[in-house]
């Protein structure tokens, strides 16, 4: 039943994404709004289902494989850590499709898209989403590994979407950097399978401690290439070029959020990190918190703004994955729910910034003002987005970083103390800067950009809504999530 | 019913109230009437709390909500301290949403659907800052409350001004929370949960182990309070967002909202501070820096031609009153329980009673910018006798704030110079405070006495603007009332002078029948004392420690030490006026003539010769020109080669690539096409295969 | 309840006293600062037929509001109030309905109406001087706040009869001396006499507070300030030099006013020899009383 539930969730997405390119244009987003609604519902179904203990399954093996020949290659493992994964993929990224059926239209003001290219969108993004699927659920690293790589190939394709120089440019960057990460990825995964013969995320733990310093290190590199880490931070703001829902999901939401989902997972599997290995972690996620706010003050446009924004939250919930990694396990608790709460936010606030570039045709800080007089809700829609990313409660960002900022005191001084005093400032700097940029593009008089008639279409408006709530009700599906995670 | 399910539906009633009101914002009053209906069931359901709460005892805590892992609980709780602030801000709640309905009118451009739902919940956040026993979701209705006033703040669409007051705002409350967070953890880690009753033993702890965590903890805790509050320097935001709030939101802030920083501050520092040592450093602390700000705020708010930011000042001013009330009864608590106690009650009397005058002149203000759509003092005058009800209520609340007896501004300022006289006895610091606070009780007379004087007597104004007397009547004759490019003058509608009616009338009685609502005060501290510290403070108190005297009046201690009653006081007044009016002044049956003013045989149009709000007290504010200093603090610049080195594209991978491109450029270039080139390097190939295979293994 | 009628009743004498008594003490003020300038001056009883004649005169206003009709009245009444708040020779009959912070607030109430009516009033003259009432208000009142905080300070009671029963017990004590003085200083200002005549000059501003006032509406505002010379010069002589202390009323009484009328005749002495200072050397000058007044306060602090 249950295993029946996933390989729907997995195999819905695959099917709506060869749908689309056999498809008409209107059935196309008929086909993938439905495919995305199923798979979120059937995934919030299994993890209903599964809560509040964990479910695994093996499907297939490689008999080839010296000690592979027991454990699956394929499979599925929703524990309460996949399920927060699962749920942001699946949720966000219905909610993006629903969102994208009007945004990549001709009436976009900001970038109109032919009908004709739609097929190849939805392909991608569909793909993208059933890959996530099998990120969150993977049993083992193997399978971790091919989903990761496969997510980078879509999350090429569809920076590179618009085709034009400029998207092009950054999506072969994204590419090359994520998928350097991912070199380090395929080292880790052959120095684990070399000493202990299994990809298990179990498997960390039979190793001696040097070498599983190693590999956690390698890990480390790849999630940081992934999740757009100093030194590799980089290639998220280029990837702006990319259509506005595939910033929201693939950027903010999801992809990103699969680099630090690894760390997650390796520090779940083994619990007892080196603690130099754990401290490189949260100094290294400190660090490109600071960096990320240091550009925040120099962007003009406002998804370039959130890219760095999006920096900063991975670097949080990688500061809470190490924070678990050094024995406190609130911090890893608020780190991981940190990935669903910021989902929600970021989602919120890339989908607004959509709405407005959709309606006015720019994306620029400067020419845009008074913004929220013609476009009430998506000016609620990017506050309670705001909000929910600075952690003002009671919006979601709150709880998580609370949790994050109680992990942190429980380490030793000076580095819990040192931790808190950071992460407050640097909160307080961000939410003043975006709260700024917030009044300067929403209120104020009208900019001759701003002068438009309403709303965006139904569709996108309905998205914006249900991730208001979302930003509201997140900590309430999270926190029973969470609080199962331990050692 | 319990107090839980009361506090509940209260809360349940605002939030319905919220969505309807949003759901019908495109009528305008038909939202504010939404509003009103709402927060009136809310407060009557708050009322019954509080009665019951004084009647019959506090109800036990009821945890509803736990946050696992974390320790922390909405654990609701209504004792009489909570209660007496959940009474005024229930009341203000719904005067300031009355006065609401009409006065939004002023602000045609902008939706009410982002001020009603919004004043909705920030009452939400209100019922539950009093109500919560738990740190952690304190601090989450804390924020909510910030949340939405800020957005009240920047209500005015295209006010650059309220922007930017917003701003400040929000961030100068925010940088104080994320400082209570901190503080909250420690103590949390310290006890292991967020419930009061756990922080308490904690922070004991704490101050006696690690002394400089544990006062760092309450200076974070003192400083996030005093930034809600309006206590300078941290309450710099203050002078500038509340003039740029709409007035109803305005008052609502004066009157509940920011109050509520005395309630936290009371809360940590009478339940959470051990009766020590600490607690008399920590109420030092207190009452100078409300002096400091009394002191500053005040003769600041001397200089002030705008009317409501002059009030926005003296907001600043009163609340130094409530810090100082506080913060002597903290010293005196260890020492002298009995006064003490009664000092904590005098800040929060003069809270109560700020909230009623305060907020009164606060809709008196918007009713005058109503009619007159001018808050500038200097362009206003001589309203008096066109909107006579609206100048009644403003002389009240003039008065009421000057302290001028027998009103309730007096009545708390008398409690609280009692108290720090008699308790200056043994600390002649105090005494200082006091004599400060009461040179200040001046100033803020003058500033009302200006105010009232600017806006409500003398000639009016409006004949200068339209171009000095030349279509005037003739010198010295009273102009007649103002009629171009105005409304029509005349009072307010009665929606707009109900508020301020019931607030005036607050006022009055709360100064004539001072020991009822002090009664309940001083009997919602010494509870919270008893519980915390039955034997130690709480011991020291008399059952009866305010003494009610007989001839209906105040009196401290069994001796009188100090003494006020008000209805005597009053009625000799009103006997002696009555006497002295028809005994003398009416006795000789003088006739009456009303004249013009006379300006020394002249003829000058009476605008011309206005004193405006600028020339009153002008060597006075000239001798304290230098109390406010304006600080502008400039970001320090980004160093460019930082910024260089942050960007790893320009020094690591962009390079790199290059590099890989010309490498690869250069391998290209041995791609030529020609078979023979081929051959060579297939041969060069083998024969360094060989030489490398020959070389290894000979 | 009985008591406090029966207070009620005495302090309608106390108040009829000070009604009756101060045009008489302006008198022979008068006439005291005539004999400094060398004249014969006016009659001793000329202050009675200006009341008098001034009650019967035509009411001339320019404002015709309510508080602007009754304020004169109140005025006087809450010297009059003031009266019964201040022991004279005995105990203040209304003493149990307030202490000295009640004084404090009380004795500014007069000030306070006059600022409004002056402000009522519309001529610029008045505001200049209503405007000019309100700093010396500023200036003197700490002075007066230091002085009577002081007494508390060393009797350990805010209650008039209270530190008029200890200081008449316990002797003299320097600070009690020192804020004695101070007082003094500060009466000058609150009797309205030169050098402090400021809000009233009538070479500036004719008046100032009072340029529109008429008929009885001026005879009030008169009376206020000559019964406020006497309640202030009553509350400096018994709270402050209260010896000798009989106890019985009908000897105290008369003893009360004869100190009265000597700290009254100094007043009128400084009055006389003293051109009238500006506003803010007026606040310089009393700032600096205040301060030194502190002195008083530092003295009751150490027990002297």
């Amino acid at each position: 039943m249950l295993r029946t539930l996933l390989l729907l969730v997995l195999v819905l997405p695959v099917a709506g994404a060869v749908l689309a390119g056999l498809l008409r244009p209107a059935a196309i987003r008929a086909a993938a709004v439905a495919a995305s609604f199923l798979a979120a519902c059937l995934a919030g179904w299994a993890v209903a289902a599964v809560h509040p203990g964990s479910y695994e399954v093996h499907l297939g093996s490689l008999p080839w494989l010296p000690g592979g020949g027991g454990q699956g290659i394929f499979g599925f493992l929703l524990d309460p850590l996949a399920s927060v994964l699962l749920l942001v993929a699946t949720g966000i990224g219905f909610l993006t499709v629903l969102f994208s059926t009007q945004y990549l239209t001709e009436k976009n003001r900001d970038h109109a898209v032919a009908a004709g290219s739609q097929g190849r969108y939805y392909f991608w993004l569909l793909t993208f989403l059933a890959s996530m699927v099998g990120l969150a659920t993977a049993p083992n690293f193997l399978q971790f590994f091919l989903f990761w790589e496969l997510t980078t190939l879509c999350s090429w394709a569809l920076i590179s979407f618009y085709r034009s120089e400029e998207s092009l440019r950054a999506g072969f960057k994204a590419m090359l950097l994520t998928h350097s990460g991912g070199v380090f990825f395929l080292l880790a995964l052959l120095v684990l399978f070399t000493s202990t013969g299994s990809f298990g995320f179990d498997a960390l733990a039979r190793l001696d401690p040097g070498p599983r310093g190693w590999v956690f290190f390698f890990l480390m590199v790849a999630a940081w290439a992934k999740a757009a880490q100093v030194p590799f931070h980089t290639w998220l703001p280029d990837a702006m070029a990319a259509p506005t829902p595939v910033s929201a999901y693939l950027h903010a939401a999801s992809m990103v959020k699969a680099g630090v989902f690894l760390m997650a997972r390796a520090v779940a599997g083994v619990w007892d990190v080196p603690a130099p290995w754990g401290a490189v972690l949260a100094v290294m996620a400190l660090v490109t918190m600071l960096v990320a706010l240091s550009f925040y003050f120099v962007q003009d446009d406002l998804k370039r703004l959130l890219a760095y924004s999006t920096i900063a939250h991975l670097g949080y919930v990688l500061l809470g994955v190490a924070l678990g990694a050094l024995g406190s396990e609130v911090g890893f608790r608020g780190g991981v729910l940190h990935i669903l709460c910021h989902g929600f936010g970021k989602a919120t606030l890339f989908l607004s910034v959509g709405a407005v570039a959709y309606v006015t045709g720019t994306r620029s800080i400067r020419s845009l003002g008074g913004v929220a007089r013609s476009m009430p809700l998506t000016a609620a829609a990017f506050f309670v987005g705001l909000l929910a990313v600075t952690g003002i409660p009671p919006f979601a960002g709150f709880w998580s970083k609370f949790m994050i900022l109680a992990g942190a005191l429980q380490l030793p001084a000076p580095l819990g103390p040192a931790i808190l005093v950071l992460v407050l400032g640097e909160s307080l700097v961000a939410f003043g800067w975006m709260l700024h940029v917030g009044q300067k593009v929403f209120f104020g008089l009208r900019t001759p950009a701003a002068q438009v008639n309403s709303d965006p279409p139904p569709a996108m408006s309905g998205a914006l809504l249900v991730l208001m709530a979302g930003c509201l009700l997140a900590p309430l599906l999270g926190i029973p999530l969470v609080r199962l995670l331990g050692g | 019913m319990s107090t839980v399910v009361l506090l509940l539906s209260a809360a349940a009633t605002l939030l319905v109230g919220a969505v309807l009101s949003l759901a019908v914002a495109h009528r305008r009053h038909g939202a504010g009437w939404v509003a009103v209906a709402a927060m009136g069931g809310a407060a009557v359901l708050a009322w019954v709390v509080v009665l019951r709460t004084f009647s019959a005892g506090p109800d036990p805590a009821v945890t509803l909500l736990g946050v696992p892992g974390l320790g922390a609980g909405l654990t609701l709780a209504v004792d009489g301290l909570s209660a007496v602030f959940l009474a005024i801000a229930a009341t203000i709640g719904v005067l300031t949403t009355l006065f609401a309905v009409e006065y939004l009118d002023r602000y045609p451009s902008d939706s009410v659907a982002k001020y009603y739902p919004l004043l909705l919940l920030l009452f939400v956040g209100i019922v539950g800052v009093v109500s919560t026993q738990d740190l952690f979701f304190f601090l989450v209705f804390w924020e909510l409350m910030t949340v939405t006033s800020y957005f009240l703040v920047v209500f005015e669409g295209e006010s650059r001004a309220a922007h930017q007051a917003g701003l400040k705002y929000f961030v100068m409350n925010q940088a104080a929370t994320l400082g209570m967070v901190a503080a909250a953890l420690v103590l949390w880690r310290e006890g292991g949960s967020f419930h009061f009753e756990t922080l308490r033993p904690a922070l004991e702890r704490l101050l006696v182990r690690e002394p400089w965590l544990g006062h760092g903890v309450l200076l974070l805790f003192f400083v996030g309070f005093a930034t809600k509050a309006g206590i300078l320097p941290m309450g710099a935001w203050l002078p500038h967002a509340y003039p740029a709030a709409p007035t109803s939101a305005t008052a609502a802030f004066a009157g509940a909202m920011s109050k509520l920083g005395i309630y936290g501050l009371v809360r940590v520092f009478l339940t959470l501070v051990p009766v020590s040592s600490a607690m008399t450093a920590w109420g030092w602390v207190i009452a100078l820096a409300g002096t400091a700000s009394l002191f500053v705020g005040t003769l600041t708010a001397l200089k002030q031609d705008d009317a409501k930011r002059l009030m926005s000042f003296h907001v600043v001013g009163q609340v130094g009153y409530m810090f100082l009330g506080v913060g002597v009864g903290l010293v005196l608590l260890p020492s002298n329980p009995w006064l003490g106690s009664l000092a904590v009650s005098a800040g929060i009397f003069h809270l109560l009673n700020n909230a009623l005058y305060k907020t009164a002149l606060f809709l008196g203000a918007g009713a005058v910018h109503t009619r007159t759509g001018t808050r500038s003092l200097n362009a206003m005058g001589g309203l008096g006798p066109l909107m006579p009800w609206t100048a009644g209520a403003a002389l009240v609340g003039s008065l009421a704030i000057a302290g001028v007896p027998p009103l309730n501004g007096f009545a708390s300022k008398w409690l609280l110079y009692a108290t720090g006289i008699l308790g200056g006895r043994g600390s002649p610091l105090l005494v200082i405070l006091v004599l400060v606070a009461m040179f200040i009780s001046l100033v803020t007379l003058a500033s009302f006495l200006k105010y009232y004087g600017s806006a409500f007597l003398g000639p009016p104004a409006e004949n200068r603007a339209s171009g000095g007397g030349a279509d005037g009547p003739p010198g010295g004759r009273p102009a007649p009332a103002p009629s171009r490019g105005r409304p029509p003058m005349g009072d307010v509608g009665p929606l707009l002078l109900l508020p301020q009616g019931v607030l005036t009338a607050g006022c009055v009685l709360v100064g004539l029948f001072p020991w009822v609502p002090l009664g309940a005060i001083q009997e919602g501290v010494v509870g919270v004392l008893a519980q915390v510290d039955p034997y130690g403070a709480a011991g020291g108190i008399p059952p009866e420690s305010l003494g009610s005297h007989p001839a209906l009046g105040l009196a401290l201690g069994e001796a009188g030490l100090a003494l006020w009653a008000p209805l005597p006081a009053a009625l000799a007044l009103g006997l002696f006026a009555l006497l002295v009016y028809f005994g003398l002044q009416r006795a000789a049956g003088a006739e009456v003539r009303q004249v013009p003013v006379w300006v020394c045989g002249e003829e000058e149009d009476p605008a011309a010769l206005r004193y405006g709000s600028g020339s009153f007290y002008l060597p006075f504010k000239h001798a304290f020109r230098g109390v406010y200093p304006t600080v502008r603090v400039q970001p320090p610049p980004f160093p460019s080669p930082l910024r260089r080195a942050l960007n790893p594209d320009r020094w690591l991978y962009l390079p790199l690539a290059g590099w890989v491109v010309r490498v690869s450029r250069a391998v290209a270039r041995t791609h030529v096409g020609v078979p023979q080139v081929y051959l060579l390097w297939i041969v060069l190939g083998a024969a360094a295969v060989v030489a490398v295979v020959l070389l290894s293994f000979g | 309840m009985n008591a406090s009628w029966g207070n009620l009743l005495l302090a309608l004498v106390n108040a009829a006293l000070v009604l009756l008594l101060s045009p008489l003490v302006e008198g022979l003020l008068r006439k005291g600062k005539a004999f400094v300038h060398s004249r014969r001056g006016p009659p001793i009883f000329q202050p009675y037929l200006d009341l008098f004649k001034l009650l019967g005169k035509e009411d001339l206003r320019t404002s015709n509001d309510l508080f602007y009709r009754a304020a004169p009245s109140l005025s006087l009444a809450s010297v009059l109030l003031l009266a019964a708040l201040v022991p004279m020779g005995a105990a203040p009959p209304l003493g149990f309905a307030g202490d000295i912070v009640v004084v404090i607030y009380v004795a500014a109430m007069s000030a306070v109406l006059l600022i409004l009516v002056a402000y009522g009033s519309g001529s610029p003259y008045a505001f200049v001087g209503g405007s000019r009432e309100m700093m010396v208000l500023l200036a003197v009142e700490p002075v007066v706040a230091v002085t009577l905080v002081v007494g508390a300070m060393k009797s350990g009671s805010l209650a008039t009869a209270g530190i008029l029963e200890w200081n008449a017990a316990h002797g003299p004590a320097i600070s009690m001396i020192l804020a004695g003085v101070a007082l003094f200083l500060a009466l000058q200002a609150q009797a309205g006499k030169l050098p402090f005549d400021i809000p009233e000059a009538e070479q500036e501003v004719m008046g100032g507070p009072l340029v529109e006032q008429s008929g009885p509406r001026l005879a009030l505002l008169r009376w206020t300030l000559w019964a406020k010379q006497l309640v202030f010069a009553f509350l400096l002589v018994e709270l402050f030099f209260p010896w000798p202390r009989t106890g019985w009323w009908i000897v105290d009484l008369p003893l009360a006013l004869v100190k009265v009328l000597l700290v009254l005749a100094l007043v009128a002495l400084v009055d006389v020899v003293n051109p009238r200072l500006r506003v803010d050397q007026a606040m310089g000058y009393f700032g600096r009383v205040a301060v030194s007044s502190l002195a008083a306060l530092a003295f009751a602090v150490i027990g002297m």
